[in-house]
């Protein structure tokens, strides 16, 4: 095997190799893996920033999504108290319509009742007073004439028609 | 047909001789360095432009090797611990991968299927791993041979067995790449003579083989560079902890 038999060319192997290495090392320690590694942990970093920025954004978006929630549920509440008062308030204005109506209507019954009472009660004084004057004026006749049936029948006649044109009298009066 | 292992062969191109030390530029030494010029390439070019915050296809490229080899690191060694070898475990991973994938492009050659190269840092890792433990925790290091919760008896025995093994973590670090690559070129090599020599109604055969070898051999050469440096966190993370 070529690699065990040219010994000679051992020495400028391991000595360039070596000599390549170190200079390879050098170079890449000065020049590439500083800004390489420090790129690394700046992206590192900013990706756990991010992550943690982005984390507590959740978090306040969270309370803030309770809290208006919350107010959410109070303004509901607020908005059913306001609707159910407005309710109540309805049902006592209709309650208290119905009860003045129904006042205002039995008064106008009672009054109308009233109207009608003293409307008979008239009538029949009037009925009365026509009644008396028609037996006071036949029995006037009566007792100034002695009359046979004929004229007693006339006589009735005529007293009930003085009654009715007096009626009427009164009536067109 | 010519040998399958003629292109391990190195071949000098410029030579260099220093103190009776031979320090020619070949072409292994060539190719490793275009290999290691694309990566300085892809990840200095970008890098000094300056990355942005939404990165683009090249930078997502080189920001997810980077955070591989960190997770990995990471994970074997501990993010405090860690921190300061992930540079060092970034760049033996992209030279050893650079060196694997510039090998499969056909002429060129792979510097990881040279037992010395892989040997090389495989000691270098190990001595590493040695100055790390006994920084950290001085003579105290040595009780690493010592596994936790083994009765006192097995202690002589157990030490001998513990440097064993130790002493064998380099030479299956150096031996597992070297044995990888070489086998994986060695195979293409006898499929691709294999398909050059025969007659086309039969040579097509091995030459789809070395079509797909191709393919499992990029998949190779990711795997052998993420095991070399995963097993380089291992040990350096077993010497941090101490078991």
């Amino acid at each position: 095997m070529p690699q065990f038999e040219q010994v000679s060319v051992f020495g400028s192997l391991i000595f360039w190799s070596v000599i390549s290495f170190a200079i390879l090392f050098f170079m890449l320690k000065k020049f590439a893996f500083p800004p390489i590694l420090a790129a690394l942990d700046d992206r590192e970093k900013k990706i756990r920033g991010d992550i943690e920025a982005s984390e507590k954004l959740k978090q306040d978006v969270e309370k803030i999504k309770i809290d208006l929630e919350e107010k959410l549920a109070a303004a509901h509440g607020k908005a059913e108290a306001i609707v159910q008062l407005a309710q109540d308030e309805a049902k006592k204005i209709q309650e208290k319509i119905v009860q003045e109506t129904e006042a205002k209507v039995k008064q106008v019954q009672r009054e109308a009742e009233q109207e009608i009472q003293s409307s008979r009660s008239k009538l029949l004084q009037e009925i009365r007073s026509y009644t008396a004057a028609l037996t006071i004026a036949s029995t006037e006749k009566f007792l100034k004439k002695a009359l046979d049936d004929s004229d007693k029948k006339r006589l009735v006649d005529e007293s009930i028609e003085q009654v009715i044109q007096e009626l009427e009298k009164n009536q067109q009066n | 047909m010519e040998s399958p292992l003629h292109h391990f062969e190195v071949h000098t191109i410029v030579p260099i001789h220093i103190g009776g030390l031979d320090l020619s530029i070949n072409n292994a030494v060539v190719a490793m360095w275009v290999g290691l010029a694309v990566i300085c390439g892809m990840f200095i070019l970008p890098a000094r432009k300056g990355l942005s915050l939404v990165p683009g296809k090249l930078q997502s490229v080189l920001e997810i090797a980077v955070e591989f080899i960190r997770n990995l690191v990471y994970e074997f060694i501990g993010e405090e611990e860690g921190r300061k070898y992930v540079p060092f475990i970034a760049s033996l991973f992209l030279f050893i991968l650079a060196c694997n994938l510039i090998g499969l492009v056909p002429g060129s050659y792979t510097i990881t299927s040279q037992l010395v190269v892989t040997g090389v840092f495989a000691t270098g890792i190990f001595i590493l791993t040695l100055v790390i433990g006994f920084s950290k925790h001085g003579m105290g290091f040595l009780g690493i041979l010592v596994p936790p919760g083994i009765p006192k008896v097995l202690i002589p025995v157990m030490i001998p067995i513990e440097i064993i093994s130790m002493l064998a973590r380099p030479i299956s670090l150096a031996v597992r790449l070297f044995a990888n690559m070489t086998a994986g070129h060695t195979v293409l090599a006898v499929l691709f003579g294999l398909a050059m020599t025969g007659p086309l109604w039969l040579g097509w055969l091995p030459f789809g083989f070395t079509v797909v070898i191709n393919g499992l051999e990029i998949a190779i050469a990711f795997i052998q560079a993420y095991i070399f440096t995963t097993l380089t966190c291992v040990y350096i993370g077993d010497v941090i902890k101490l078991h």
